[in-house]
Order: C-alpha cells, then sequence, then structure tokens
C-alpha cells in the first residue's frame, strides 16, 4: 500500500533540477486561480496544461499518473453526485421529497453547481500533484527555511518525515510476516494483529528516533538541522514558462466569467 | 477524512485558515517551551507525527468529498496536548498532500480545524476529566481516542454543510445529511481505532514506561498500577 510514495517519483522527476519556487509559483498559483474561477471551463484549461507539464517535462509515467487519479476522481464523482442533490434552484428537472422538509431534487442550477465543483477539484488536484511529482520535500524544507518559518516547527517536520519512511518499512515487514503466518484470516485475529502490527512499529521507530537524537548529540547538535541544499537558479525558459502558463490561466479564468454548462 | 483539494470554495478555505491560524501559533509557543524543557521528546514527537500518517493514511470511500479513516490524534493528544497536535497534524496534513495526494493545500486550514483542533480538543477534555480519577488507564485512553475520531468527523461535516447547505432546510439538513453518510463507516472505525491505541498503550506502558512519567502524562502510582495488571 506504500511501496510508492509520490516523494520517490519526485526524487528523479523531470524538472527535479528546475528552481523550487518556480515550480511551487506554478502549482500554487494553478490551485489559486482555480479557486477564484467562477466558470468551470478555466480549472478544466489548468488541469490538462498541468497533466502536459506532468507527462511531457516531468517525464511522469502516464500508468502512475493515471492510477493517482482514480481515487480522487471516483470521490469527486459521488461527491458531486451529493451536491447535485441538495442544490435547488429554478429548473427543476427532477424531485423527490422524502420528507416535508427535506426534498432531493435535480435542477439546471444544480449541474451547473456540480460541474462547476467537479472541474475545480480535478483542477486543484492536477495542480498538487504536480507540485508533488516535481518537487521533493527536501527542496520544500528549504523553502520553509527561508521563508523564516519557526525553527521548530521545520525540525519537527525533519523528524516526522524521516519517521514516515521507518514507520513504512516497519509495518510492510511486520504485515508481511503476518500475512504469512495468517495472522489476517479472521476478523478478531485482524484486529489483534493489526494492534500488535502498530504497537511493535511503534516502539520500532520510536527507538529509532531516539537511536537518532544519540546520534545526533555525538555529533553536536543543537536543536537545528544543517540543511544542505543549493537553491538552483532560477533560468529564463522554465521562469517564462512558468510566467505564461499563470498568465494564460488568469486570463481564462477572466475570459470564461461564469460560462456554465448547460 | 480530508476534504479534497478544490472541494470547498475560497471563501471558506480563508475562513478555516483564520481559526487553525492563532491554533498553531499557540501550539508552536508550547512546542518551543516542551522541546526547551525536554529534548527526549523529540523522537516521541515524531513517531506520533508517523504514527498519525500511516493510520490516517487508511481510507475507505465515502460518499462526501471527503472519506473515512482512523485519525491517530488520540495518541498525540494525550501526551503533548491538543495545541502541540495541531502542530503535529498540520505537518502530517501536508506530507499526505504531498506524498499520497490524500487531502489538499487550500483545504489543510479546514482539515487542519477538524483533525488538528477540534478532535483533540474533544479528546483532551475526556483526558482532563479521567486522569485523576480511578477509571483504568486504558478506558481512558480507549474514549479519548474515539472521542477524537468522532468530534473530527462532526466538524467535517459541519464544514462541508457550511459550504453547501441544501436547498430545503439549510445548514442543519445538510449537516444531517453528512454525518448520516459519515456514521455508517466512522463510528465502527472510532471504536476500532480506540481499541488499537489502548493495545499500543499497553505496549508502551510494559516497555517504555518512563517517559510517560516524565512528560506528567499519568501519575507514577496509575502506571504502576497497570504494570501490575499486566
Amino acid at each position: 500500500m506504500f511501496e510508492e510514495l509520490l516523494e520517490d517519483i519526485a526524487q528523479k522527476n523531470g524538472l527535479r533540477e528546475v528552481n523550487a519556487y518556480l515550480k511551487l509559483a506554478a502549482g500554487l498559483g494553478a490551485i489559486l486561480l482555480c479557486l477564484l474561477s467562477s466558470s468551470y471551463l478555466s480549472p478544466l484549461f489548468i488541469a490538462i496544461v498541468l497533466t502536459c507539464a506532468i507527462l511531457i517535462l516531468a517525464k511522469v509515467d502516464a500508468k502512475t499518473y493515471a492510477e493517482l487519479f482514480i481515487v480522487p476522481f471516483w470521490f469527486a464523482i459521488m461527491s458531486v453526485a451529493g451536491i447535485i442533490l441538495i442544490t435547488g434552484g429554478q429548473d427543476i428537472f427532477w424531485q423527490w421529497n422524502i420528507l416535508p422538509s427535506f426534498s432531493l431534487s435535480i435542477t439546471r442550477e444544480s449541474i451547473n453547481q456540480g460541474m462547476f465543483v467537479f472541474c475545480r477539484v480535478i483542477g486543484g488536484m492536477s495542480a498538487m500533484i504536480f507540485i508533488a511529482l516535481t518537487t521533493p520535500m527536501t527542496d520544500i524544507f528549504i523553502v520553509f527555511r527561508q521563508c523564516r518559518v519557526p525553527e521548530v516547527v521545520i525540525d519537527l517536520m525533519m523528524i516526522i518525515y524521516r519517521t514516515i519512511f521507518i514507520l513504512i518499512d516497519q509495518v510492510i515487514q511486520i504485515y508481511q510476516a503476518q500475512v504469512m503466518r495468517l495472522g489476517y484470516s479472521t476478523y478478531s485475529e485482524s484486529l489483534h494483529s493489526f494492534a500488535t502490527l502498530c504497537g511493535a512499529a511503534f516502539i520500532a521507530s520510536w527507538d529509532a528516533g531516539e537511536d537518532l537524537i544519540r546520534a545526533m548529540d555525538a555529533r553536536c547538535y543543537d536543536g537545528k538541522f544543517a540543511l544542505l541544499g543549493e537553491s538552483r537558479p532560477v533560468e529564463r525558459i522554465p521562469c517564462l514558462a512558468v510566467v505564461c502558463f499563470l498568465f494564460l490561466s488568469t486570463a481564462s479564468v477572466i475570459a470564461s466569467g461564469t460560462m456554465t454548462i448547460i | 477524512m480530508h476534504i479534497m483539494e478544490g472541494f470547498l470554495p475560497w471563501q471558506w478555505c480563508l475562513v478555516w485558515w483564520i481559526i487553525a491560524l492563532p491554533c498553531l501559533l499557540l501550539g508552536i509557543y508550547q512546542l518551543k517551551r516542551v522541546l526547551a524543557a525536554d529534548r527526549d521528546a523529540l523522537p516521541l514527537l515524531g513517531v506520533t507525527g508517523g504514527f498519525i500518517f500511516i493510520l490516517s493514511s487508511l481510507k475507505l470511500p465515502s460518499v462526501t468529498g471527503s472519506c473515512s479513516h482512523p485519525t491517530g490524534t488520540g495518541l498525540s493528544t494525550i501526551s503533548f496536548g491538543p495545541w502541540i497536535t495541531a502542530v503535529v497534524c498540520a505537518i502530517v496534513l501536508l506530507f499526505q498532500s504531498l506524498f499520497l495526494a490524500h487531502g489538499g493545500l487550500s483545504v489543510l486550514g479546514a482539515n487542519i480545524v477538524s483533525m488538528g483542533v477540534v478532535g483533540p480538543l474533544a479528546g483532551y477534555a475526556f483526558y482532563r476529566l479521567l486522569r485523576d480519577t480511578s477509571v483504568n488507564i486504558y478506558i481512558t485512553v480507549f474514549l479519548v481516542t474515539a472521542m477524537a475520531d468522532l468530534f473530527t468527523y462532526i466538524t467535517t461535516s459541519l464544514e462541508l454543510a457550511l459550504a453547501y447547505p441544501a436547498e430545503s432546510g439549510g445548514v442543519v439538513s445538510s449537516f444531517l445529511l453528512f454525518l448520516g453518510i459519515f456514521a455508517v463507516t466512522q463510528v465502527p472505525l472510532a471504536i476500532v481505532e480506540g481499541i488499537v491505541l489502548a493495545l499500543v498503550f499497553k505496549y508502551i506502558i510494559t516497555l517504555k514506561p518512563d517517559i510517560l512519567i516524565r512528560l506528567k502524562i499519568f501519575s507514577k502510582e496509575k502506571i504502576n498500577a497497570a504494570r501490575n495488571e499486566i
């Protein structure tokens, strides 16, 4: 279940060497524009451009990318169905009065609203996945430090970052061992196995964490991790590309106005 | 049960960020104090963070722009109080959105409020209530975890309902609708999570009780009593 994190892909993607601020500007800008847009068109435009960027520029495997979208896509469809049913409107296509005070209906307005939320989710997701797939967490730590996020928080982030990988290793190992010994054959068995798994993984990674602190103390750790990270230069072509992208997206937000699907 | 990226309109994203920020600042202040007093707390903080990450990554679909999963915040709430938990949760939620495409960046504020502030506060209230009574440690841990979980999901329902009120009945009826959908998966999950964390606590008490005493989480007598039961 955790065999491949987005982080692994991010560490070796095609845009790895581009300045982190540029990638964050593109991703965060896209998220912001998706939220500000009041039409379904511009989030779709943003999604298409960023998907192309991820597939062609960052050279992420199309299958991996599609798999990432399956779960959010599914959630989005179900949630939008809910929104369509509870949102009201003038132009009613279908209505069902379950209770005197509560009714479900499908209207022109609710379909427009649902489609709009759906596209915004797709646009937002693609922007977030763009950041996740192109910018490794280690680069983001450096950005945080330059943005004056308190040292304690960055330290804690790095400890958690490290612990996550230790925990994942532990969990996978113990889980496979438990499965081989039929630890998940019945419900009560699996509840017990799961608790053992959590407890054992917890203690193991706690030990690993203490070892880390002891090792760092031996190397004169004074409550601040040294972060090695050269800021990559802002190159002209990527910079232009980001500016163009943000400009075109803003233009599409303004141009599409409050256009609706039906 | 993180809300998805792009699901809330920007006005609501902003509102939840404004609510989350003071809690985070208070948490950072407390975090500095705890670490200045006791550096050994750092590995425990890291492990609880990793633990929340793993537990809240096990997601099940639920019909509402969001999904159901255990939250794992109970442990951190008991060990460090609700405000530091808010900081740990904020970090974990950021990691989840960037590692697993789970949750979102613009809705991070809303997710911090539900999973990092309201849930832990509810859990902490139970912990304070039960800590000095004669109630068994495991029952306390179970209740704290289950309550943190349930209140998280109630808050998420409220966040969704405020953003998308139903036409008939407004916020209240859409709140009840979201609550009803979540309840199917979340109530059993809260109970299972409570049991699991109580068992994890049993491990800690058997193998490493010293840190619980040093962080003044439970009194020495109570932990010794719990150890003797094992």
